[in-house]
């Protein structure tokens, strides 16, 4: 007999699972031989008992209906399950759409945007991207670039009072024009020394060959400067009592920034040569607040003599840079033979350090000095300290010490300069207020303000600057034994 | 060097890529205010002008400046398949003199803007910034106050991450990797590459906006 049961859901059960084995628990001698033939027929016991249980839980409280109630509320049920599902189903849909992710089936749907509103979206964007990235429709015409009328807070004093930078391309006097934004209230009174082609001084130690001659330079010297180093004539330089004396502290980084420019200018007049060398070492040295401008200095030596020299003072005053030694040296030794008694070694040093100024200038300078010092005999010691101890920034302000044994090729201009150092060091030790008696005297001691300043410093380093060679570890040695002296 | 993606933002959505970046990043949102002014030398200082860029920081009651030079972006094949731009970037933090230098040194106002918004600064794999804000000009020179947006509709969104010569290429793929997540709201590619905006971004926005919904069934 066939269990025509099973027979009639081998199909669907095929859907299900591809195999079922019909385990029978229970086999004995007895049942064996029939076995088979219930296994066909008849549903197992075990399997008998869950698909009782099974209907069982599925009819609850159905058992005692009629049949055909008992199916329509079967019915009923199926129906029920099949729109919730349906129902979730559809949810299930309206969230991958929202969330783009795609239907698992077909294409995911993607919302378009209105043409006319993507092109104006696309125009504003380029507009973004290319302000942001290269500033378009951000620049102000130049008649707008105008210092504004009020500053926002974190602008007032970076500013200052004027937005000299803030001009246009074409503007080419740029830094060097009347707004210049160095601001810089001391600086205030070297804008004409400013009105130098200012675009071949911008931005760079190095000056242009060629340039502005000296004339030119002379030209800017109508108004006076407060410091002493300036390029003004001397006798403008004396009547205005040094501020450096005053303010040693406050204006050393001003001075600084003068110097630069001023040296700037300077190396614009000095031959091409020179303005290399001027360079290199212009670029090397450490301004320390000397307030000693070499490029006034060079400027005078070469147009005035004795207001010249007196500006290579200051130029002396400069700090040294030892790591120009050897390379400044220009094969100028300071003769020994010529230095009065009086004059110490100290004298000779400064002397070389003008030596080396001078070589680079006019003999017509070089005698000029050489009288000027020639009256001022000793005097010079504390200036010598100064002179000495700083580095100057131009090749030939280096004060490249020899020992005054060696150097007999030692010019008077040396002497003259070393003499007129002196002369500044005993009357202006800490104070420039001699300067203007003595000047009167002797031109050369215009830069006495200068030195003055470091007169302290210089005097400690005096004894450091005798002799040294023209090697830079030599100097290291030297003031050693300076300092020991 | 540092890998950079730029990309737009419809204003209406910023709110909603705040709240998306809020968790992908995991950290705080840090306000940004931030003045940029770009300055170009002159001619004596070369025959190509370069530019600089001077970044002033107005979150904080006292004002920070930074030095910022971009430089050209890597060329080649390789840097054509990133879908990042690499280039040259130096930085470096100043004192408030820097304006004063730089105009002293020869260089020249080019153009200012103000961006106003917010950044994320935040790990994923290398550490990277996100920042999104309204780039404003203003009508006269260095009048922050008066600063209107260049796109009133549009707002820029910039991811960045600092990387180097050796891992260029992990950074990248970093970056490019969390770009994917913000897929939905927009879409970020190379700075001068346009990207338009992404259609399901209303969506998206509105999702994110909203209270996650999802009743009990």
């Amino acid at each position: 007999m066939v269990n025509l049961e099973l027979f009639n859901i081998v199909d669907e059960i095929k859907k299900v699972s591809k195999a079922f084995v019909v385990y029978p628990k229970n086999v004995n001698a007895e049942n064996a031989v029939v076995l088979p033939v219930m296994l066909s027929s008849k549903l197992l016991p075990e399997m008998e008992v869950e698909d009782n249980a099974k209907r069982e839980q599925l009819l609850l409280g159905l058992q005692s209906l009629p049949i055909s109630t008992q199916i329509d509320k079967l019915k009923a049920r199926i129906d029920m399950i099949g729109a919730a599902c349906e129902s979730a189903e559809k949810v299930l849909a309206d969230t991958r759409k929202a969330y783009c992710i795609g239907t698992r089936q077909g294409i995911p749907v993607v919302p378009t945007l209105d043409k006319a509103q993507a092109a104006k979206i696309q125009e504003q964007e380029n507009l973004l991207r290319a302000a942001v990235n290269s500033g378009e429709a951000l620049r102000l015409p130049p008649d707008q670039r105008q210092n504004p009328p009020a500053l926002p807070l974190h602008l007032v004093d970076v500013l200052g009072g004027g937005d000299g930078g803030a001009q246009a391309f074409p503007e080419a006097s740029g830094m060097y024009s009347k707004n210049t934004p160095v601001s810089s209230s001391n600086l205030s009174g070297q804008s004409p020394l400013m009105q130098v082609p200012g675009s071949q001084l911008m931005g760079r130690s190095a000056a242009s060959p060629g340039g502005t001659s000296i004339t030119n330079f002379d030209n800017t010297t109508t108004s006076p400067l407060p410091y002493a180093n300036s390029p003004r004539s001397g006798t403008n330089i004396m009547n205005t009592p040094s501020p450096q004396q005053q303010n040693q502290q406050q204006k050393q980084q001003q001075q600084q920034q003068q110097q630069q420019q001023q040296q700037q200018q300077k190396m614009m007049q000095l031959p091409p040569q020179q303005q290399l060398l001027a360079q290199q070492q212009f670029r090397q040295s450490a301004m320390q607040g000397l307030g000693q401008n070499p490029l006034h200095q060079l400027h005078d030596l070469q147009g005035q003599a004795q207001q010249k020299f007196q500006s290579l003072h200051g130029q002396h005053q400069m700090q040294f840079s030892p790591s120009m030694g050897h390379q400044q040296f220009q094969g100028r030794q300071l003769p020994s033979g010529h230095v009065p008694h009086g004059i110490g070694q100290n004298q000779l040093n400064q002397g070389s350090q003008m030596n080396r100024h001078l070589s680079q200038f006019s003999g017509a300078a070089n005698s000029a000095l050489f009288n000027a010092a020639q009256t001022t005999p000793n005097q010079m010691i504390p200036n010598m300290s100064a002179t000495m101890s700083s580095q100057s920034l131009l090749p030939r302000m280096q004060p490249q010490f020899e020992m005054p044994g060696n150097n007999p090729q030692r010019s008077h201009a040396s002497q003259i300069l070393s003499d007129q150092m002196f002369n500044m060091g005993a009357t202006n030790t800490g104070g420039m207020m001699p300067l203007p008696q003595q000047q009167q005297q002797h031109g050369s001691q215009g830069a006495f303000g200068n030195m003055a300043q470091n007169a302290q410093n210089l005097q400690s380093n005096m004894v450091a600057l005798q002799g040294t060679p023209q090697n830079h570890p030599n100097f290291n040695q030297q003031r050693q034994q300076n300092q020991q002296q | 060097m540092e890998c950079v993606v730029q990309g737009i933002i419809e204003t209406q959505h910023v709110e909603a890529l705040e709240i998306l970046l809020q968790g992908l990043c995991g950290v705080r949102r840090e306000p940004l205010k931030v003045h940029e002014i770009c300055l170009k030398s002159g001619p004596n200082l070369g025959a190509v002008p370069s530019e600089v860029r001077l970044i002033c920081n107005l979150e904080q009651t006292e004002p920070t400046w930074t030095v910022r030079f971009v430089g050209g972006a890597m060329r080649g094949a390789g840097a054509e398949q990133l879908s990042v731009l690499v280039r040259t970037v130096i930085e470096s933090k100043a004192s408030k003199n820097v304006l004063r230098l730089f105009y002293a040194l020869g260089y020249k106002l080019d153009h200012e803007l103000l961006r106003v918004g917010f950044a994320f600064h935040f790990q994923r794999g290398t550490q990277m910034t996100v920042t999104v804000s309204s780039v404003n000009k203003m009508p006269q020179l260095h009048n922050t106050d008066e600063a209107v947006p260049v796109t009133p509709g549009i707002q820029l969104v910039e991811v960045t991450a600092p990387a180097s010569s050796e891992t260029y290429t992990e950074v990248a793929s970093a970056v490019s990797s969390f770009c994917e997540y913000l897929a939905p709201l927009l879409h970020l590619s190379k700075p001068g590459i346009s990207t338009g905006v992404v259609p399901t971004a209303a969506a998206a926005a509105a999702s994110l906006m909203s209270d996650g919904g999802g009743t009990t069934l």
